[in-house]
């Protein structure tokens, strides 16, 4: 790896995360406070967090395996959220109820 | 209040003492980097440097052990077996780790043989601590399992949580047994020491704090039982599913088989994965409970802890896990900034937490608020981030210069470390670490004084 | 059984750890066999006996060490006892003198100091042998070792720690003998650069 696609790899894979992170956390305020421009402010983030995840296996010097993995992750990252949010609302039901 | 409360607060106190012990010699270590005639021939770095991580992992394990010992009582309905015990172990252990330090800073160093391994300093990252006060350690460990488990045989009460925390224990107990040999094959030693180092860190510390983090829960926001329950389970699957052959991402370079490569960089690249479920969650009971609480220090230090793991451990160790990046970044800054983002997101703001509902408690207050725990709040959590990030451009510019162009010699190293990227980003650390310092001595101001004096909040209206 | 039932959960954590705790196990045991000396990835202690090179493998596609011809350490070749004897002692000084905390090995300590994992094959002994007036390598690293304070050429520098000559002739032979191992191309281009220059 040339000592430039270092740092770019490097920086594109912390964006990567840091992007799926800010999309789970708007997509949860989202949610929360049932507002759609919140929600669509998320899928925005997610957007711009599938750019890096492309970004990443067409520019960086990483083996393919590891791109792979990087785009399988990008779907993992998308569907957390929702599952999370799901099954928070599911376990907290009884509670709410009662 | 229970006896084991008591000695619950003589650990915190002892703690938050080692923070502050923490937090110089931190700032010593950082200094060494911007003018190293500092101290030589006196003392030098290596010395600063034991005493900041190895006091770290002190204050944040005893930080763990008041946790338990205040929410324990609780939890059984009774004062927990072999009090006694404990509570004479825990001057054994605070004055062993003073011994330790002074042996450190008034001896440094023995000769090549067993004698100083056994009572000066075993020269292994983390577990410097002579052989005799590993012991020590092993002794109060198991003291420790003996109050949780003897308690709940005698009850007959195993809770979800005390069980998981039961279960815990063992390997704690079992994994620190690895910080006594001297093996001399170099690989074969790292080997076993990241064991204990990652498998105690990101497996059974990750355990003990999500039970704490669940009574903490149950406390502070009033959730139930069963879902504190259900989701310390998730979390036991997630964080060990992936954490367990995280491992692997210590074993890239230290000798062992190339298939760590892929096995290492895959689970760790997994561990971001439950960590963006945190967030999630963290967010769900901010929003559920309107940011509103009793106990507003605790709630905010609860949701750094969060989105401190989050980062730290997620963006922070994905930039570097993958061999490929990794080949370049191991060992330099960039992995200082990583490790220093991570234990404070996934333990420190976790028992700071607990502190403030500890106090709570205590002094019996309605509300917990004012104005100087969001002082020490910002500037610990600014300056941590100032920290890291003045690291990660210095370990940047090392990776870079050292690393990729270099080739890593001595030469290459100097001129890396000569860089001004590195250099100043070495001086802004040591900015950044003055105001974590502030912060330190604000919040140890707040933790004396909080629901002591005159309501902030009164005074402030009363003023306009 | 339900996923909102905590029992559910429960199964799952039991389950996933035990899995991945019996995988940890079978790769460890794996891993040892490849790591004692001898095995696979690391070498005889008796390679310090040895000319030691660390060259880019084409096939691997990373750095590695190769071994080849005597060049036996002082001038005199030891057997697989004396070897290990050295071994041991240098492994001591390292952790009597807590060398790892401010050096790295295999990248793993404090980054106050260079790393160590290959300084045996580093070039900057040429600049100190003759600093030190000394023939070999090995007799400038000694030289170093225990005075290092003498050979300062950098702001930032190694303390004395005395070290004794029996300890610098041990610790020499722990650095030869790391050079050696199989790192998975850790450093990269370990040397090379200065080489093209």
């Amino acid at each position: 790896m040339s000592e430039i696609g270092l740092l770019q790899s490097a920086l594109l894979l912390g964006v990567y995360v840091a992007l799926a992170g800010s999309y789970g956390l708007v997509y949860t305020i989202a949610r929360i406070q049932d507002a759609i421009s919140l929600y669509r402010l998320s899928l925005v983030l997610y957007g711009l967090h599938g750019l890096t995840a492309i970004a990443i296996v067409a520019w960086t010097p990483l083996h393919i395996g590891w791109k792979g993995l990087i785009v399988a992750s990008s779907a993992a990252f998308l569907a957390i959220p929702p599952i999370t949010w799901r099954l928070l609302q599911r376990t907290h039901e009884p509670e709410v109820r009662g | 209040m229970y006896r084991s409360q008591k000695l619950a607060l003589k650990y915190l106190t002892a703690a938050i003492t080692l923070f502050g012990i923490m937090t110089v010699a931190g700032l010593m270590s950082a200094y060494y980097y911007i003018n190293p005639d500092f101290l030589f021939g006196i003392l030098h770095f290596n010395i600063a440097k034991i005493l900041h991580i190895d006091t770290m992992i002190i204050w944040l394990l005893m930080g763990f052990m008041g946790a338990i010992y205040w929410f324990l009582p609780e939890e059984f309905g009774r004062e927990l077996v072999g009090i006694k015990l404990a509570e004479i172990l825990f001057y054994v252990f605070f004055g062993a780790v003073v011994v330790v330090a002074v042996v450190f800073i008034v001896v440094q160093y023995g000769n090549s043989d067993e004698t100083a391994l056994w009572f000066i300093n075993q020269g292994r990252k983390y577990v410097e601590a002579p052989r005799w006060a590993a012991i020590g350690v092993v002794v109060v460990m198991a003291v420790f399992a003996y109050n949780v488990i003897g308690t709940a045989y005698v009850t007959g009460k195993v809770s979800g949580i005390t069980a998981v925390l039961m279960v815990d224990l063992v390997p704690l107990l079992v994994l620190y047994l690895d910080a006594f040999p001297a093996i001399s094959n170099m690989s074969a030693d790292l080997f076993w020491w990241w064991w204990l180092v990652h498998l105690w860190v990101e497996a059974t510390w990750e355990v003990l704090i999500g039970c704490i983090m669940a009574w903490s829960l149950m406390q502070l926001l009033g959730t139930s039982r069963r879902i504190v329950e259900t989701w310390l389970y998730i979390e036991v699957a997630l964080v060990l599913g992936t954490g367990i052959l995280g491992l692997g991402h210590h074993y890239f370079w230290i000798g062992a088989p190339s298939y760590w490569l892929t096995i290492g960089g895959l689970f760790s690249a997994f561990e971001p994965l439950p960590l963006l479920g945190m967030v999630v969650h963290a967010v769900y009971d901010a929003g559920t409970h309107h940011m509103k609480t009793t106990n507003r220090p605790a709630f905010y230090w609860l949701m750094a802890e969060a989105f401190g793991n989050f980062l730290g451990g997620g963006v922070w160790g994905f930039m570097m896990t993958l061999p490929q990046v990794n080949l370049y970044a191991h060992g330099t800054q960039w992995t200082v900034s990583h490790g220093h983002f991570a234990f404070w997101g996934a333990y420190a703001c976790g028992v700071l937490s607990v502190i403030y509902l500890v106090i709570q408690k205590l002094r019996s207050l309605t509300q917990v608020d004012g104005a100087l725990w969001k002082w020490s709040f910002a500037a610990l959590n600014l300056g941590l981030v100032g920290m890291v990030g003045a690291l990660l451009v210095s370990g940047f510019a090392q990776a870079f210069i050292e690393r990729a162009i270099g080739g890593s010699t001595h030469d290459a190293f100097i001129a890396g470390q000569s860089s001004p990227w590195f250099v100043e980003g070495m001086v802004t650390r040591f900015i950044f670490g003055l105001m974590f310092a502030a912060g330190y001595v604000a919040l140890v101001w707040d933790l004396l004084t909080i629901g002591k004096r005159a309501p902030v909040l009164a005074t402030a209206g009363a003023a306009e | 059984m339900h996923v909102d039932d905590p029992a559910f959960w429960r199964a799952g954590a039991i389950s996933t750890v035990s899995i991945m705790s019996v995988v940890l196990v079978m790769l460890t045991i794996d891993s040892l066999a490849a790591i004692s000396p001898g095995g696979s990835n690391v070498p005889l202690y008796t390679v310090i006996n040895q000319h030691i090179d660390y060259k880019f493998d084409d096939k691997r596609g990373n750095d590695m060490p190769v071994i080849r011809g005597a060049e036996p350490l002082f001038g005199k070749a030891v057997d697989a006892a004396a070897a290990e004897a050295l071994i041991d002692k240098g492994k001591m000084v390292i952790q009597s003198r807590s060398c790892i905390d401010c050096h790295t090995f295999f990248g793993n300590g404090a980054y106050y100091a260079p790393d160590l994992t290959k300084a045996w094959l580093d070039p900057a002994w040429e600049t100190w042998k003759i600093i030190t007036g000394t023939k070999t390598r090995e007799d400038a690293m000694v030289k170093f070792l225990m005075h290092p304070d003498k050979y300062r050429i950098w702001t930032r520098a190694m303390p004395n720690l005395d070290i004794t000559q029996q300890e610098a002739e041990a610790l020499v032979a722990y650095l030869k003998w790391m050079s050696a191992v199989d790192t998975n191309g850790f450093p990269a281009n370990f040397g090379r650069m200065q080489q093209k220059q």
